[in-house]
């Protein structure tokens, strides 16, 4: 059992015990002390076992205080050594590993850009592909009126022009005015694709075209001057502006 | 300065390894000079350098970086006390009449350390680093200091109440928690 203090008497003989331990009574406490020994015999085990105490708090205190130590700096020729032994130890090659992040902090940027332009590429084409989608080729319908009959050369050239302008359409050729109107106000079918006609009047010396689209029918003539081809490339952007819009 | 991250030591991490050397060191080359200033003070940085390197084969081993002070004070002990045993054993082992008294130096006669009687080395490096590192969470500041002062260097108990600040009749009550927390600890009961 550890001796308690539970009095004046036993603080004091503790105090005593202490000092006389630790050499540092003075005559008249190494006296007390050995007075309260004779008085009471049993203090005698207790001041022995004191003794053995401090003789292991000697021991193990410097230990204590060395392992708070917080002065000193490490050679700088030791470093080198020490992580030598780090690297065969834990098994990293030299290169540290913050080094070995930043590699793979580069490849996952590299991965990055990729991904990004992949990320990219899919959310323009979401946004492109339904342009594409709601906006099919518009169909295109070419015709031209000779009242006096397809036989002229002249009307051979004007033929190429037309088809030139618009590639891959046929280009009607009527020669009664009738015919003409009745072909005009019939519109293919295809709900919600645009159609554009364009309608060479030769005898009235004019394109007139028509575009009808999901937004209305837009009509526009164009006189026909010497050149022909000047009014075949203004109906085109029109058509082209009524198409894209 | 902090404890290290363990996990990055565990991981080899180079930068985190430096910041820790830095951290430990002290206490390495502390416990080294304590057992081996007297008698070998040129090996002093050796020890603590080659503790070092046996930390870091330990350090998969300890759950707290906390541990690894204790840790390490207890195997540079151990290399001190087992460096001072080799040494002094070969010295006997050498036929040489001389006595235990190492030569005197600078005025200091050096007798063989009494560290390797001392009951401490019977501990294995893992129960006395266990052992350091209840001593260090049991005496709270100041207690350590003032058993420290007392039974290390000396001081009377008027100097340690005046040296902190409490009263003398303290310097007793004080004395005697420390030592049976180390009693505690240290299994003298």
């Amino acid at each position: 059992m550890a001796f308690a203090m539970h009095s004046m008497n036993d603080e004091r003989f503790f105090d005593l015990a202490m000092k006389a331990i630790a050499r540092q009574c003075t005559d008249a406490e190494r006296a007390e002390l050995n007075a309260l020994l004779a008085r009471q015999p049993e203090l005698k085990a207790e001041f022995e076992r004191l003794r053995a105490e401090v003789r292991v708090a000697k021991e193990a205190l410097p230990l204590v205080e060395a392992t708070e130590a917080s002065a000193g700096e490490l050679p700088a020729y030791a470093r080198e050594r020490l992580q030598t032994k780090v690297r065969q130890t834990l098994g990293r090659p030299a290169s540290s590993e913050a080094a070995r992040k930043e590699r793979e902090l580069n490849l996952l940027w590299r991965w990055r850009w990729v991904l990004g332009l992949a990320a990219a590429t899919a959310a323009v084409a979401l946004l492109v592909m339904p342009m594409f989608q709601s906006a099919p080729q518009p169909i295109i319908q070419v015709a031209m009126l000779d009242l006096g009959g397809p036989s002229r050369g002249g009307d051979t050239n004007e033929v190429a022009l037309l088809q030139q302008s618009w590639p891959g359409t046929n280009v009607e050729n009527f020669s009664d005015a009738e015919a003409l109107q009745r072909w005009e106000t019939s519109w293919p079918a295809g709900k919600g694709r645009t159609v554009a006609r364009i309608i060479y009047d030769r005898a009235a010396a004019e394109i007139r075209v028509q575009v009808k689209t999901e937004r209305g029918t837009f009509t526009k003539t164009l006189p026909v001057g010497p050149n022909l081809a000047t009014a075949v490339k203004q109906a085109a952007e029109f058509v082209r502006a009524q198409v894209q819009r | 300065m902090n404890p290290p991250d363990l996990r990055a030591l565990r991981d080899g991490d180079e930068a985190a390894w430096d910041a820790a050397f830095d951290w430990l060191w002290p206490t390495a080359f502390a416990v080294a000079q304590l057992g081996l200033q007297p008698f070998l003070p040129e090996e002093i940085e050796d020890v603590a350098i080659e503790a070092l390197e046996v930390l870091v084969e330990k350090v998969r081993e300890v759950d707290t970086a906390e541990e690894l002070k204790p840790l390490l004070a207890s195997i540079t002990h151990h290399r001190a006390v087992s460096l001072l045993r080799e040494r002094f054993a070969k010295k006997r082992g050498a036929g040489k009449t001389e006595s235990l008294d190492a030569p005197e130096t600078n005025g200091e006669v050096k007798r063989e350390p009494a560290s390797l009687e001392s009951p401490l080395d019977a501990l294995a490096a893992r129960e006395l680093a266990q052992r350091l590192r209840e001593s260090l969470a049991a005496l709270k500041p100041p207690q350590g200091e003032i058993l420290s002062d007392f039974f290390l260097h000396g001081l009377r108990y008027e100097e340690i109440a005046k040296k902190h600040g409490i009263a003398v009749g303290s310097v007793g009550v004080c004395l005697k928690r420390g030592l049976e927390a180390l009693r505690r600890i240290w299994g003298l009961e």
